[in-house]
């Protein structure tokens, strides 16, 4: 019999016949904690979806073991009837519905005909929490009356309620505070010393040091090192996550930048659901004619908020003090904040940027349609000659403006909004992940057009999680953390490891 | 990819969806001229069909605008009543000349449109939410305003707005100017196809499309002329149907309809005031209820308060039938008007035929739930 409680062997996963998982390899013990560490991007979370059967047995290549015998999974029941259980990043619980009710969802204990065994499930939810030591819940109140991190650790408390042996944590302290961390740790010791194995994903290495046995590092969805954590430390981790080379990927174009023009002060986003935290606190940076101005840092960190609150775009409560040539702007709406001389390119490109119901070229001249206007009707010519020069401009490849947005690759999608915002001529143009989800060539071609716009005096903020792609093309870097601005740095001599260990916060 | 037999027939009627439209209708009428022994196809009965469209339709107009944009509005039947019944009472109690009473009705329709509009649009509130309301209230000022009862006679001017004709020598002159336009504006398509390099299509294509709609033209126009001429509303639901073309498809508003409607997140990060667009539509919607609210008044020649009850259903099968997106997104005005013919002609055949109320309710259920599902099948395959 095997040693290991699971076995994955060469797991490949594609998309459209992209490999997001190339052959990986994963074994846990009982009673293992198991530190899964990459960047954005690299697979992890592919790897645990592939795990839990969120992608049925046979949408992927390769084996899994459990207890040494296949696993066929082909739902999460089934992966989870197995003993695999996995936390979400996000939290899935019901805020309506009471502690018990939540930790019972879907494997209700009831009594003949179908009522619910209140009396039964109380008793079994009072002493799960009991074993994690959350002693001040009471089951029968709606969840939503506890904070993020009683919150998260119910979410243990239902995985252990479903016999867990294997128990997958995403992220699982992104929304905790230092002290629920180290009650959300001391709790995982618990289950390793009675035989429960852990999956743990987290950017905080701090964490993944304190608790975990093993690292196993992915990269671009290739198993690149599993080592025991007692050989390594943190830096070594960082660069075994880092590890790629820089190439030409990015081009390079001579230019000088000017004054500051553009000013952000004071920037505070407040959390939709949770007034009280703050999910970008307190920012406050400037910007020069024609720099390029990376904003570099982990999900969540507030980047996004942070640009979107900048454009009047944030949909919560936000405040921002914004100056620009001198003069202090009012960006509270799009509208106000293009008319003033801003631009944003949204990071979600299908639910912010295109238009689906519209062709290439209604969705390029939406954004400036009153210019084309002669007495309400749009003068198709002239506008017809701007969607033109536009596909040229930007080597848009498509067949005719009169296709189907939707008909368009991934990287001509985003030229397209791209163009839509660049026809507002903007002195500050935003992009929040302008390469997410596009090809390498199109890439080197928007980076090349970031360059020219900069070279002819428009200032650009970039957001990327890619840290390769910040270092090839931005002037200057900051980096957040947890909604706080956690370094500036200029470009030179600047390694992905030291944008990295600050965002990280553990210089 | 082999394109099979069935995709091939599939694509066709995804690229022209108004095809299978006509096919239904050219079936319904066949089937009703059979059962009725060619009344259906009289000229009298169908110059009736056209006029018991006609308040539908006007309805419908305005409702494929907001459906479009992603809305709903249910408060149209009650709205359209309560407006009917204003013209009512300021024209048999008050004595107020015609061009009043219509000026005084379309002020109140936009009003109180632009008021729907403000609240789905700056409140927030969802337009369903806001519709129901309407629904209720509105119909509730109508039962006030007219005291429950039905307010009659009205003026011999305000008849013939519901009931009077064009005459015959004008129709005939419209039935020209409009096959003239058609053809011009065809002519106007390939030269601009040309001459952006695109693919123009076989010129026996845009000849059988131009013969088909001059046959239409020839045949309505004579089928109206042989009976009385074309009657009032069916003149305004043509006014209405080229002005709402031409707006969805030439001006920069219409543009941002479908925008709005498709992705009005994205639309407001471009830069676009969706609140204005939305507000708007509520507003072009209020204002069809007035126009609706009138015809309705005309046609009966009284005020009554259970007048438009349901309208708002009518006007919505019709706008789905014509194949307008439940999402929001796309549509076509004239696919709505098609849609309104259609209920209609389900309702006047079946009465026709002396059909059943409640068989009447069943059939045209079930006519509007297959037309949705041929619809969304047919648009699966696009995704």
């Amino acid at each position: 019999m095997s040693a290991y409680l699971l076995e994955m062997k060469g797991i490949v996963k594609k998309f459209g016949g992209v490999p997001a998982l190339d052959g990986i390899d994963l074994q846990v013990r009982p009673g293992e904690c198991i530190g899964l560490c990459g960047e954005n991007g690299a697979g992890k979370s592919t790897l645990m979806k592939v795990l839990s059967a969120v992608y049925p047995h046979g949408t992927w290549d390769g084996e899994i073991l459990m207890d040494g015998q296949p696993l066929r999974a082909q739902s999460i029941r089934e992966s989870e009837a197995a003993g695999i259980v996995i936390i979400h990043q996000e939290l899935m619980l019901v805020p309506e519905l009471s502690v018990t009710e939540n930790l019972f969802l879907g494997n209700e204990i009831t009594l003949p005909g179908g009522r619910m065994d209140y009396p039964a499930m109380n008793r079994r939810a009072e002493t799960l929490l009991k074993e994690l030591k959350l002693n001040d819940v009471n089951v029968v109140l709606p969840v939503m009356n506890y904070g993020g991190g009683h919150q998260q650790l119910i979410e243990i408390a239902k995985a252990l309620n479903k016999n867990a042996r294997l128990l997958i944590l995403d992220e699982p302290s992104s929304s905790l505070t230092a002290s629920e961390i180290e009650v959300l740790l001391e709790i995982i010791r618990g289950l390793k010393a009675k035989g429960v194995a852990c999956v743990y994903i987290s950017h905080k290495l701090d964490e993944v040091e304190a608790i975990c046995d093993t690292i196993v590092v992915i990269r671009d969805g290739k198993h690149i090192a599993t080592t025991p954590m007692r050989q390594m430390d943190v830096r070594q981790i960082i660069s075994q996550m880092v590890g790629r080379e820089m190439n030409q990927l990015y081009p390079k174009l001579e230019r000088t930048q000017g004054e500051v023009i553009f000013e952000a002060r004071n920037v505070v986003c407040y959390d939709t659901e949770k007034p009280d935290r703050r999910k970008v606190d307190n920012v406050s940076f400037t910007l020069r004619r024609g720099e390029i101005l990376g904003i570099a840092g982990l999900v969540g960190a507030g980047r996004t908020e942070l640009v979107s609150a900048l454009f009047g775009a944030y949909n919560g409560r936000s405040e921002a003090e914004v100056w620009l040539n001198g003069e202090k702007i009012d960006t509270r709406t799009p509208i106000k904040a293009i008319r003033a001389g801003l631009a944003l390119v949204p990071e979600d490109r299908k639910q912010h940027g295109i238009i689906r119901d519209l062709d290439v070229g209604q969705n390029i001249t939406l954004s400036v349609l009153g210019r084309y206007a002669r007495f309400t009707r749009i003068d198709r010519e002239a506008e017809l000659k701007t969607v033109s020069e536009e596909i040229a401009r930007l080597g848009l490849k498509t067949a005719s403006p009169f296709l189907p947005i939707t008909s368009l690759s991934g990287g001509n999608q985003q030229k397209a909004v791209l163009s839509k915002m660049l026809l507002t001529r903007p002195k500050v143009l935003i992009l929040d992940e302008p390469t997410r989800g596009v090809d390498v060539g199109a890439k080197y071609e928007i980076y090349k057009l970031m360059l020219e716009l900069a070279s002819q005096g428009v200032s650009i903020i970039m957001v990327s999680s890619e840290l390769a792609e910040v270092l090839g093309v931005s002037d200057r870097v900051l980096v957040m953390g947890e909604g706080q601005l956690r370094g500036d740095f200029i470009n030179r001599d600047l390694t992905q490891e030291m944008l990295l260990s600050a965002a990280l916060d553990h210089s | 990819m082999q394109p099979m037999p069935t995709t091939k027939l599939k694509q066709l009627f995804t690229q022209y969806k108004i095809l299978a439209l006509l096919i239904a209708i050219a079936i319904i009428w066949s089937f009703f001229s059979w059962k009725t022994e060619g009344g259906f196809i009289s000229a009298r009965n169908l110059s009736n069909l056209m006029r018991q469209m006609s308040v539908t339709g006007v309805v419908a107009c305005g409702m494929a605008f907001v459906i479009i944009s992603g809305e709903i509005d249910l408060s149209v039947g009650s709205l359209l009543g309560l407006l009917g019944g204003v013209a009512a009472v300021l024209d048999v109690n008050h004595h107020m000349p015609l061009p009043v009473t219509v000026a005084a009705v379309l002020a109140c329709g936009l009003a109180l449109g632009l008021v729907n509009g403000y609240l789905t649009a700056y409140k927030g509130i969802p337009s369903f939410i806001v519709g129901l309301g309407g629904m209720l209230a509105y119909r509730g000022i109508v039962l006030g305003v007219t005291d429950g009862v039905t307010v009659a006679p009205v003026s011999e001017a305000m008849v013939q707005v519901g009931q009077g004709y064009l005459s015959t020598e004008l129709g005939v002159t419209l039935g020209v100017a409009l096959f003239a336009l058609a053809a011009v504006l065809t002519w106007r398509q390939r030269l601009n196809l040309g001459r952006h390099g695109l693919p123009v299509p076989p010129v026996w294509r845009d000849g059988v499309r131009l013969a088909a709609i001059g046959a239409v033209l020839f045949a309505f126009v004579r089928t109206l002329n042989s009976y009385e001429g074309i009657p009032l509303p069916v003149l305004l639901l043509l006014v209405l149907l080229g002005a709402f073309s031409y707006v969805a498809t030439q001006t920069v508003f219409g543009r941002r309809i479908y925008a709005v409607g498709s992705n009005m997140e994205a639309t407001r990060l471009s830069g676009v005031n969706v609140q204005a667009v939305k507000l708007w539509i509520f507003g072009i919607m209020g204002l069809m209820c007035a126009l609706a609210g009138l015809v309705n008044t005309a046609r009966l020649a009284a005020g009554s308060p259970s007048a438009g009850t349901s309208g708002e259903l009518d006007a919505i099968a019709a706008c789905f039938i014509g194949g307008t997106s439940m999402r929001g997104g796309s549509g076509t005005v004239y696919g709505a008007l098609i849609g309104a013919l259609v209920m209609a002609s389900l309702d006047n055949g079946m009465s026709m035929l002396d059909v059943d109320t409640y068989w009447q309710m069943i059939v045209k259920g079930c006519i509007l739930t297959l037309a949705v599902w041929v619809d969304v099948a047919t648009r699966s395959s696009r995704r």
